[in-house]
Protein backbone atom coordinates (compact mmCIF):
# COMPACT_ATOMS: atom_id res chain seq x y z
CA UNK A 1 0.00 0.00 0.00
CA UNK A 2 0.86 3.48 -0.55
CA UNK A 3 1.31 3.94 2.92
CA UNK A 4 3.42 1.74 4.02
CA UNK A 5 6.07 2.22 1.13
CA UNK A 6 5.79 5.70 2.68
CA UNK A 7 6.86 4.60 5.53
CA UNK A 8 9.95 2.76 4.39
CA UNK A 9 10.68 5.57 2.19
CA UNK A 10 11.07 8.01 5.55
CA UNK A 11 13.04 5.20 7.31
CA UNK A 12 15.17 5.15 3.93
CA UNK A 13 16.06 8.83 5.17
CA UNK A 14 13.53 10.64 2.69
CA UNK A 15 12.30 14.26 4.54
CA UNK A 16 11.47 16.14 2.18
CA UNK A 17 8.52 16.85 -0.45
CA UNK A 18 7.97 20.24 -2.53
CA UNK A 19 8.63 23.24 0.21
CA UNK A 20 7.71 20.95 2.95
CA UNK A 21 9.67 18.76 5.43
CA UNK A 22 8.62 15.74 7.66
CA UNK A 23 9.93 13.25 10.24
CA UNK A 24 8.87 10.46 12.70
CA UNK A 25 7.98 12.10 15.95
CA UNK A 26 7.75 10.29 19.60
CA UNK A 27 3.62 10.56 18.38
CA UNK A 28 4.14 9.49 14.99
CA UNK A 29 5.19 11.87 12.33
CA UNK A 30 5.63 16.02 12.17
CA UNK A 31 4.75 17.91 9.00
CA UNK A 32 6.14 21.37 8.50
CA UNK A 33 7.22 24.14 5.99
CA UNK A 34 11.11 22.98 5.64
CA UNK A 35 11.92 26.88 6.11
CA UNK A 36 10.55 26.23 9.67
CA UNK A 37 12.47 23.26 10.41
CA UNK A 38 14.68 25.03 12.91
CA UNK A 39 11.74 27.06 14.47
CA UNK A 40 9.36 24.67 14.89
CA UNK A 41 8.69 25.31 18.62
CA UNK A 42 6.98 29.10 17.72
CA UNK A 43 4.49 26.93 14.52
CA UNK A 44 1.09 26.95 15.38
CA UNK A 45 0.29 23.32 16.01
CA UNK A 46 -2.31 21.41 13.98
CA UNK A 47 -3.29 17.80 14.69
CA UNK A 48 -5.99 16.96 12.32
CA UNK A 49 -4.70 15.89 8.26
CA UNK A 50 -8.07 17.87 7.00
CA UNK A 51 -6.06 21.56 8.39
CA UNK A 52 -3.09 20.62 5.62
CA UNK A 53 -6.24 21.52 3.17
CA UNK A 54 -6.84 25.10 4.84
CA UNK A 55 -3.44 26.04 5.05
CA UNK A 56 -2.73 24.92 1.66
CA UNK A 57 -5.41 27.02 0.34
CA UNK A 58 -3.93 30.48 0.66
CA UNK A 59 -0.46 32.20 0.65
CA UNK A 60 0.78 34.41 3.27
CA UNK A 61 -0.76 37.21 1.70
CA UNK A 62 -4.33 35.61 1.61
CA UNK A 63 -4.56 34.78 -1.78
CA UNK A 64 -5.78 31.99 -3.41
CA UNK A 65 -3.87 29.16 -4.26
CA UNK A 66 -5.33 26.88 -7.05
CA UNK A 67 -2.02 25.42 -8.05
CA UNK A 68 -0.48 23.20 -5.08
CA UNK A 69 3.05 22.93 -6.81
CA UNK A 70 3.67 27.00 -6.62
CA UNK A 71 6.79 27.77 -3.95
CA UNK A 72 4.49 30.30 -1.73
CA UNK A 73 2.94 27.59 0.84
CA UNK A 74 1.90 29.45 3.75
CA UNK A 75 4.77 29.38 7.11
CA UNK A 76 4.59 29.13 10.54
CA UNK A 77 2.50 25.77 11.00
CA UNK A 78 3.86 21.95 12.42
CA UNK A 79 0.72 19.10 12.06
CA UNK A 80 1.55 16.51 14.65
CA UNK A 81 -0.27 13.56 13.22
CA UNK A 82 -0.40 10.62 14.92
CA UNK A 83 -0.01 7.78 12.19
CA UNK A 84 1.51 6.93 8.84
CA UNK A 85 -2.11 7.17 7.09
CA UNK A 86 -2.53 10.94 8.07
CA UNK A 87 0.76 12.02 7.01
CA UNK A 88 -0.15 10.58 3.85
CA UNK A 89 -3.70 11.90 3.95
CA UNK A 90 -1.77 15.61 4.56
CA UNK A 91 0.69 15.08 2.30
CA UNK A 92 -2.25 14.55 -0.32
CA UNK A 93 -3.49 17.58 0.74
CA UNK A 94 -0.37 20.12 0.07
CA UNK A 95 0.73 18.00 -2.62
CA UNK A 96 -2.31 15.81 -4.52
CA UNK A 97 -1.06 12.95 -5.96
CA UNK A 98 2.21 13.40 -5.89
CA UNK A 99 3.25 10.29 -3.76
CA UNK A 100 1.35 8.30 -5.82
CA UNK A 101 2.48 9.50 -9.01
CA UNK A 102 6.44 8.72 -7.44
CA UNK A 103 5.70 4.99 -7.00
CA UNK A 104 3.16 4.40 -9.96
CA UNK A 105 6.43 6.01 -12.36
CA UNK A 106 8.85 4.09 -10.42
CA UNK A 107 6.89 0.60 -11.08
CA UNK A 108 6.41 1.47 -14.40
CA UNK A 109 2.43 1.46 -14.31
CA UNK A 110 2.37 5.63 -15.22
CA UNK A 111 4.16 7.15 -17.81
CA UNK A 112 4.15 11.13 -19.33
CA UNK A 113 1.96 12.40 -21.53
CA UNK A 114 3.04 14.77 -24.44
CA UNK A 115 2.14 18.64 -24.59
CA UNK A 116 0.44 17.85 -27.82
CA UNK A 117 -1.53 14.88 -26.80
CA UNK A 118 -2.98 16.95 -23.82
CA UNK A 119 -4.15 19.73 -26.16
CA UNK A 120 -4.72 18.16 -28.98
CA UNK A 121 -7.36 15.73 -26.61
CA UNK A 122 -9.16 19.37 -25.77
CA UNK A 123 -12.91 19.88 -26.77
CA UNK A 124 -15.02 23.09 -26.08
CA UNK A 125 -13.35 26.63 -24.68
CA UNK A 126 -9.45 24.68 -25.40
CA UNK A 127 -9.95 23.36 -28.61
CA UNK A 128 -8.12 25.79 -29.89
CA UNK A 129 -5.16 24.77 -28.04
CA UNK A 130 -4.04 22.69 -30.65
CA UNK A 131 -2.83 25.56 -32.39
CA UNK A 132 -0.10 26.16 -30.35
CA UNK A 133 2.75 26.15 -31.93
CA UNK A 134 6.43 24.13 -30.85
CA UNK A 135 7.99 27.29 -30.26
CA UNK A 136 4.88 29.09 -28.32
CA UNK A 137 4.86 25.73 -26.51
CA UNK A 138 8.41 25.72 -25.06
CA UNK A 139 8.43 29.18 -24.26
CA UNK A 140 5.30 28.93 -21.96
CA UNK A 141 6.53 26.17 -20.51
CA UNK A 142 9.83 27.57 -19.64
CA UNK A 143 8.09 30.74 -18.08
CA UNK A 144 4.85 29.25 -16.70
CA UNK A 145 6.09 26.13 -15.02
CA UNK A 146 10.00 27.76 -13.76
CA UNK A 147 10.75 26.46 -10.44
CA UNK A 148 11.76 29.19 -8.72
CA UNK A 149 8.20 30.88 -9.07
CA UNK A 150 5.82 29.20 -10.71
CA UNK A 151 5.85 25.30 -10.37
CA UNK A 152 8.08 22.84 -8.01
CA UNK A 153 7.20 19.60 -9.97
CA UNK A 154 9.38 17.96 -12.27
CA UNK A 155 8.49 17.94 -15.77
CA UNK A 156 9.05 14.76 -17.78
CA UNK A 157 6.98 15.02 -20.43
CA UNK A 158 7.62 16.74 -23.80
CA UNK A 159 5.83 18.67 -26.21
CA UNK A 160 5.70 15.64 -29.29
CA UNK A 161 5.67 12.11 -28.53
CA UNK A 162 9.20 10.26 -27.51
CA UNK A 163 11.02 13.85 -27.18
CA UNK A 164 12.14 14.68 -23.47
CA UNK A 165 11.62 18.30 -22.63
CA UNK A 166 15.21 19.08 -23.64
CA UNK A 167 14.26 22.48 -24.27
CA UNK A 168 13.92 22.66 -20.99
CA UNK A 169 16.94 22.99 -17.78
CA UNK A 170 18.36 19.93 -17.48
CA UNK A 171 17.44 20.38 -13.97
CA UNK A 172 13.64 20.83 -14.60
CA UNK A 173 13.46 17.23 -16.00
CA UNK A 174 15.82 15.33 -13.92
CA UNK A 175 13.76 13.52 -10.81
CA UNK A 176 17.04 12.81 -8.67
CA UNK A 177 16.99 17.43 -8.21
CA UNK A 178 15.44 18.82 -5.68
CA UNK A 179 13.60 21.75 -7.48
CA UNK A 180 14.02 24.24 -4.33
CA UNK A 181 17.80 23.40 -4.86
CA UNK A 182 18.59 22.77 -1.76
CA UNK A 183 19.95 19.06 -2.15
CA UNK A 184 17.34 17.42 -0.05
CA UNK A 185 16.90 13.86 0.43
CA UNK A 186 13.90 14.79 -1.02
CA UNK A 187 10.71 12.44 -2.79
CA UNK A 188 10.56 13.07 -6.53
CA UNK A 189 7.94 16.08 -7.13
CA UNK A 190 6.87 14.65 -10.94
CA UNK A 191 4.68 16.32 -13.58
CA UNK A 192 3.58 13.21 -15.84
CA UNK A 193 1.20 15.51 -17.65
CA UNK A 194 0.28 19.30 -18.52
CA UNK A 195 -1.84 21.14 -16.11
CA UNK A 196 -5.39 22.61 -16.63
CA UNK A 197 -3.57 25.92 -16.27
CA UNK A 198 -1.12 25.46 -18.64
CA UNK A 199 -4.30 24.35 -20.94
CA UNK A 200 -5.50 27.15 -19.95
CA UNK A 201 -2.49 29.58 -20.80
CA UNK A 202 -1.87 27.52 -23.93
CA UNK A 203 -5.26 29.39 -24.73
CA UNK A 204 -4.61 32.64 -23.94
CA UNK A 205 -1.24 32.59 -25.98
CA UNK A 206 -2.95 31.35 -28.98
CA UNK A 207 -5.90 33.24 -28.99
CA UNK A 208 -3.08 36.77 -28.17
CA UNK A 209 -1.24 35.05 -31.14
CA UNK A 210 -4.23 35.31 -33.19
CA UNK A 211 -5.77 38.59 -33.36
CA UNK B 1 -27.33 1.76 3.34
CA UNK B 2 -24.78 1.53 1.62
CA UNK B 3 -21.20 -0.46 2.59
CA UNK B 4 -18.66 -0.76 0.51
CA UNK B 5 -15.44 -1.38 2.75
CA UNK B 6 -13.88 -2.65 -0.31
CA UNK B 7 -14.70 -0.20 -2.94
CA UNK B 8 -13.34 3.11 -3.47
CA UNK B 9 -15.37 6.68 -3.90
CA UNK B 10 -13.93 9.36 -6.55
CA UNK B 11 -16.09 12.52 -6.25
CA UNK B 12 -15.68 14.87 -9.08
CA UNK B 13 -16.07 18.55 -9.03
CA UNK B 14 -15.49 21.25 -11.20
CA UNK B 15 -13.06 23.55 -9.45
CA UNK B 16 -11.17 26.84 -9.59
CA UNK B 17 -8.11 28.79 -10.50
CA UNK B 18 -10.40 31.66 -9.26
CA UNK B 19 -12.74 30.70 -6.15
CA UNK B 20 -11.47 29.13 -3.28
CA UNK B 21 -14.83 28.42 -2.49
CA UNK B 22 -15.77 25.93 -5.33
CA UNK B 23 -14.37 23.27 -4.26
CA UNK B 24 -16.16 23.44 -1.04
CA UNK B 25 -19.33 21.11 -1.43
CA UNK B 26 -17.32 18.55 -2.46
CA UNK B 27 -15.06 18.66 -0.10
CA UNK B 28 -17.55 18.76 2.52
CA UNK B 29 -19.53 15.53 1.14
CA UNK B 30 -16.46 13.66 0.82
CA UNK B 31 -15.65 14.36 4.61
CA UNK B 32 -18.78 13.30 5.70
CA UNK B 33 -18.92 9.88 3.59
CA UNK B 34 -15.11 9.41 5.04
CA UNK B 35 -16.39 10.18 8.27
CA UNK B 36 -19.01 7.41 8.22
CA UNK B 37 -16.63 5.08 7.04
CA UNK B 38 -18.83 3.58 4.54
CA UNK B 39 -15.56 3.48 1.79
CA UNK B 40 -12.47 1.63 1.95
CA UNK B 41 -11.12 5.15 0.40
CA UNK B 42 -12.61 8.64 -0.57
CA UNK B 43 -10.76 11.07 -2.78
CA UNK B 44 -11.97 14.32 -4.86
CA UNK B 45 -10.75 14.93 -8.24
CA UNK B 46 -11.65 18.42 -10.32
CA UNK B 47 -11.21 19.35 -13.54
CA UNK B 48 -9.69 22.56 -12.50
CA UNK B 49 -8.00 22.16 -9.70
CA UNK B 50 -6.22 19.24 -7.78
CA UNK B 51 -5.38 16.48 -7.80
CA UNK B 52 -6.70 16.09 -11.46
CA UNK B 53 -9.37 13.78 -13.27
CA UNK B 54 -5.60 12.53 -14.80
CA UNK B 55 -4.26 12.41 -11.29
CA UNK B 56 -6.59 10.88 -9.34
CA UNK B 57 -7.08 7.25 -10.26
CA UNK B 58 -3.14 7.00 -9.01
CA UNK B 59 -4.32 7.86 -5.61
CA UNK B 60 -6.67 4.89 -5.71
CA UNK B 61 -5.47 1.55 -4.34
CA UNK B 62 -9.27 -0.60 -4.47
CA UNK B 63 -9.83 -2.66 -7.26
CA UNK B 64 -13.36 -1.40 -7.26
CA UNK B 65 -14.03 2.34 -7.78
CA UNK B 66 -17.06 4.31 -8.18
CA UNK B 67 -16.86 7.81 -10.00
CA UNK B 68 -19.73 10.39 -8.32
CA UNK B 69 -19.96 13.85 -10.40
CA UNK B 70 -20.85 16.33 -8.24
CA UNK B 71 -22.44 18.25 -10.78
CA UNK B 72 -25.66 19.34 -11.32
CA UNK B 73 -27.21 18.25 -14.22
CA UNK B 74 -25.54 16.01 -17.05
CA UNK B 75 -23.94 17.90 -20.38
CA UNK B 76 -20.70 18.41 -21.35
CA UNK B 77 -18.66 17.60 -18.09
CA UNK B 78 -20.66 14.87 -17.50
CA UNK B 79 -20.49 13.32 -21.02
CA UNK B 80 -17.37 14.86 -22.79
CA UNK B 81 -14.98 15.88 -19.91
CA UNK B 82 -14.74 13.43 -17.15
CA UNK B 83 -15.08 10.26 -19.24
CA UNK B 84 -12.10 11.61 -21.64
CA UNK B 85 -10.09 12.96 -18.95
CA UNK B 86 -10.80 9.61 -16.83
CA UNK B 87 -10.70 7.23 -20.24
CA UNK B 88 -13.79 5.71 -19.31
CA UNK B 89 -15.38 3.47 -21.96
CA UNK B 90 -18.88 3.21 -20.44
CA UNK B 91 -21.00 2.85 -17.24
CA UNK B 92 -18.51 0.10 -16.47
CA UNK B 93 -14.84 0.26 -17.46
CA UNK B 94 -12.40 -2.16 -16.80
CA UNK B 95 -8.89 -1.44 -17.04
CA UNK B 96 -5.31 -2.96 -15.13
CA UNK B 97 -7.63 -5.25 -12.95
CA UNK B 98 -9.95 -2.38 -11.52
CA UNK B 99 -13.78 -2.02 -12.04
CA UNK B 100 -13.94 1.77 -12.77
CA UNK B 101 -18.44 2.26 -12.23
CA UNK B 102 -19.39 5.64 -13.50
CA UNK B 103 -22.33 7.14 -11.98
CA UNK B 104 -24.99 9.75 -13.02
CA UNK B 105 -24.30 13.15 -11.75
CA UNK B 106 -25.69 14.00 -8.09
CA UNK B 107 -28.43 16.95 -9.87
CA UNK B 108 -29.87 13.76 -11.22
CA UNK B 109 -31.65 13.00 -7.91
CA UNK B 110 -35.41 13.78 -7.56
CA UNK B 111 -34.77 15.66 -4.38
CA UNK B 112 -33.05 18.47 -6.04
CA UNK B 113 -36.74 20.04 -6.80
CA UNK B 114 -36.75 19.91 -2.78
CA UNK B 115 -33.12 21.51 -2.57
CA UNK B 116 -34.54 23.97 -4.52
CA UNK B 117 -37.57 25.10 -2.97
CA UNK B 118 -35.58 25.14 0.44
CA UNK B 119 -33.25 27.63 -1.01
CA UNK B 120 -36.20 29.91 -2.33
CA UNK B 121 -38.04 29.77 1.36
CA UNK B 122 -34.69 30.03 3.01
CA UNK B 123 -34.06 33.44 1.10
CA UNK B 124 -36.95 34.83 1.36
CA UNK B 125 -39.14 33.25 4.08
CA UNK B 126 -42.09 36.35 4.31
CA UNK B 127 -43.08 37.13 0.67
CA UNK B 128 -46.33 36.28 -1.07
CA UNK B 129 -45.76 33.06 -2.77
CA UNK B 130 -49.07 34.24 -4.98
CA UNK B 131 -47.31 37.17 -5.94
CA UNK B 132 -43.93 36.23 -6.54
CA UNK B 133 -41.82 34.79 -9.69
CA UNK B 134 -39.51 32.05 -8.70
CA UNK B 135 -36.43 32.37 -11.26
CA UNK B 136 -34.39 29.44 -11.59
CA UNK B 137 -30.96 29.76 -13.09
CA UNK B 138 -28.71 27.43 -14.94
CA UNK B 139 -25.22 27.95 -16.49
CA UNK B 140 -26.72 26.80 -20.00
CA UNK B 141 -23.77 26.24 -22.96
CA UNK B 142 -23.85 25.85 -26.46
CA UNK B 143 -21.67 22.91 -25.88
CA UNK B 144 -24.52 20.44 -24.47
CA UNK B 145 -28.22 21.00 -24.93
CA UNK B 146 -28.32 18.64 -21.07
CA UNK B 147 -27.43 21.13 -18.76
CA UNK B 148 -30.86 23.81 -19.79
CA UNK B 149 -32.79 20.51 -20.36
CA UNK B 150 -32.40 20.00 -16.28
CA UNK B 151 -33.27 23.10 -15.15
CA UNK B 152 -36.15 23.19 -17.10
CA UNK B 153 -36.89 19.87 -15.69
CA UNK B 154 -36.92 21.21 -12.46
CA UNK B 155 -39.19 24.43 -13.26
CA UNK B 156 -41.52 22.01 -14.82
CA UNK B 157 -41.90 20.05 -11.81
CA UNK B 158 -42.24 23.53 -9.74
CA UNK B 159 -44.47 25.32 -11.80
CA UNK B 160 -47.10 21.75 -11.52
CA UNK B 161 -46.80 22.64 -7.47
CA UNK B 162 -48.38 25.95 -8.30
CA UNK B 163 -46.57 27.62 -4.77
CA UNK B 164 -45.25 30.53 -7.01
CA UNK B 165 -47.70 32.77 -8.93
CA UNK B 166 -44.85 32.06 -11.48
CA UNK B 167 -41.93 30.14 -12.33
CA UNK B 168 -39.37 30.83 -14.47
CA UNK B 169 -35.80 29.79 -16.01
CA UNK B 170 -32.78 31.99 -17.33
CA UNK B 171 -28.99 31.28 -18.28
CA UNK B 172 -25.91 32.60 -18.02
CA UNK B 173 -24.61 31.18 -21.78
CA UNK B 174 -28.14 30.59 -23.74
CA UNK B 175 -31.73 32.80 -23.77
CA UNK B 176 -33.55 33.40 -21.97
CA UNK B 177 -30.31 35.03 -20.31
CA UNK B 178 -30.32 35.96 -16.60
CA UNK B 179 -29.70 39.67 -17.70
CA UNK B 180 -33.01 39.82 -18.79
CA UNK B 181 -34.93 39.08 -15.47
CA UNK B 182 -36.90 42.55 -15.50
CA UNK B 183 -38.61 41.45 -18.79
CA UNK B 184 -39.00 37.97 -18.43
CA UNK B 185 -40.71 37.78 -14.69
CA UNK B 186 -43.96 39.28 -13.66
CA UNK B 187 -43.96 39.74 -10.16
CA UNK B 188 -43.26 42.28 -8.05
CA UNK B 189 -41.23 39.84 -5.93
CA UNK B 190 -38.18 38.23 -7.78
CA UNK B 191 -36.78 35.07 -5.80
CA UNK B 192 -33.73 33.77 -7.86
CA UNK B 193 -31.75 30.47 -6.84
CA UNK B 194 -29.00 29.06 -8.74
CA UNK B 195 -28.82 25.89 -10.29
CA UNK B 196 -25.55 25.45 -9.11
CA UNK B 197 -23.53 23.10 -6.94
CA UNK B 198 -21.15 25.57 -5.47
CA UNK B 199 -21.57 29.38 -4.49
CA UNK B 200 -18.36 29.80 -6.37
CA UNK B 201 -17.35 31.92 -9.47
CA UNK B 202 -20.59 31.52 -11.21
CA UNK B 203 -22.89 31.57 -8.77
CA UNK B 204 -21.64 34.21 -6.63
CA UNK B 205 -19.62 36.13 -8.71
CA UNK B 206 -21.10 36.64 -12.08
CA UNK B 207 -24.33 36.41 -11.95
CA UNK B 208 -24.69 38.57 -8.85
CA UNK B 209 -23.51 41.35 -11.85
CA UNK B 210 -25.97 39.70 -14.76
CA UNK B 211 -28.81 40.38 -12.36
CA UNK B 212 -27.59 43.72 -11.58
CA UNK B 213 -27.40 43.82 -8.11
CA UNK B 214 -23.58 44.34 -8.07
CA UNK B 215 -21.95 46.09 -10.65
CA UNK B 216 -18.41 44.43 -10.35
CA UNK B 217 -17.45 41.09 -9.36
CA UNK B 218 -16.96 40.80 -6.08
CA UNK B 219 -15.06 38.61 -3.60
CA UNK B 220 -15.65 34.74 -3.07
CA UNK B 221 -18.33 34.01 -1.06
CA UNK B 222 -15.58 33.16 1.77
CA UNK B 223 -14.62 36.41 2.31
CA UNK B 224 -17.49 38.60 2.27
CA UNK B 225 -21.71 38.19 2.65
CA UNK B 226 -23.96 38.54 -0.17
CA UNK B 227 -26.95 36.61 0.73
CA UNK B 228 -27.79 38.93 3.85
CA UNK B 229 -28.79 41.86 2.13
CA UNK B 230 -31.51 40.47 0.57
CA UNK B 231 -34.02 41.95 -0.89
CA UNK B 232 -32.71 43.70 -3.40
CA UNK B 233 -35.03 46.72 -4.31
CA UNK B 234 -34.67 47.59 -8.16
CA UNK B 235 -36.99 49.53 -10.12
CA UNK B 236 -39.39 49.14 -8.34
CA UNK B 237 -38.99 45.16 -8.07
CA UNK B 238 -37.74 43.42 -4.61
CA UNK B 239 -35.11 40.93 -5.78
CA UNK B 240 -34.13 38.01 -3.25
CA UNK B 241 -31.11 36.04 -4.05
CA UNK B 242 -30.44 32.34 -2.89
CA UNK B 243 -27.29 30.67 -2.22
CA UNK B 244 -26.72 27.20 -4.36
CA UNK B 245 -27.95 23.76 -3.31
CA UNK B 246 -24.60 21.51 -3.31
CA UNK B 247 -23.65 22.42 0.16
CA UNK B 248 -26.96 21.30 2.02
CA UNK B 249 -25.71 18.43 4.04
CA UNK B 250 -28.35 16.28 2.70
CA UNK B 251 -25.83 15.98 -0.70
CA UNK B 252 -23.64 13.10 0.94
CA UNK B 253 -27.21 11.07 1.36
CA UNK B 254 -27.90 11.76 -2.16
CA UNK B 255 -23.88 10.87 -3.50
CA UNK B 256 -24.75 7.71 -1.43
CA UNK B 257 -27.82 7.23 -2.98
CA UNK B 258 -26.24 7.85 -6.30
CA UNK B 259 -24.09 5.08 -6.00
CA UNK B 260 -26.72 2.34 -4.48
CA UNK B 261 -28.66 3.67 -7.53
CA UNK B 262 -25.90 2.74 -10.11
CA UNK B 263 -25.90 -0.96 -8.49
CA UNK B 264 -29.42 -1.56 -9.26
CA UNK B 265 -29.14 -0.12 -13.04
CA UNK B 266 -25.89 -1.81 -13.89
CA UNK B 267 -26.00 -4.75 -12.36
CA UNK B 268 -25.62 -6.87 -15.19
CA UNK B 269 -22.88 -4.55 -16.64
CA UNK B 270 -20.88 -5.53 -13.69
CA UNK B 271 -21.30 -9.04 -13.69
CA UNK B 272 -20.60 -9.32 -17.03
Amino acid sequence: MIKDELARLITDGYNALGELGFAESSTGYRLYHWADRNSLNQARIYRSPKDAREIAKYDSSGAYRPLKGVPNLPRGWVLELPNINDLKTALDFFYPGAVATWLAFREGKAQPVCLRQTLNRQTGMYRVTGKLTDDQAQSLVKEACRSDSRCLRTILWGIEADHPPDFLPASKSDPTVDQTGQSRTTLPFLCLEACNLLVAAARTTVKKSSR
Amino acid sequence: MVEKWESALVLVGHGSTLNPDSSAPTFQHADEIGRRELFAEVYCAFWKEEPSLREVLRMVESDDIYIVPNFISEGYFTETIIPRELELTGPVTRRSGKVIKYCEPVGNDPRMVDLLLRRAQDAAPNVPREKTSLLIVGHGTSLNQKSAEAAQQQVRVIREKRLYAEVTEAYMEEPPFIADWRKNTSQRHVVVVPFFIADGLHSYQDIPVLLGIESDRTAAASQQEIFRRNPYNMDGRELYYASAIGTEPLMADVILDTVARFDRRHLCDVAA
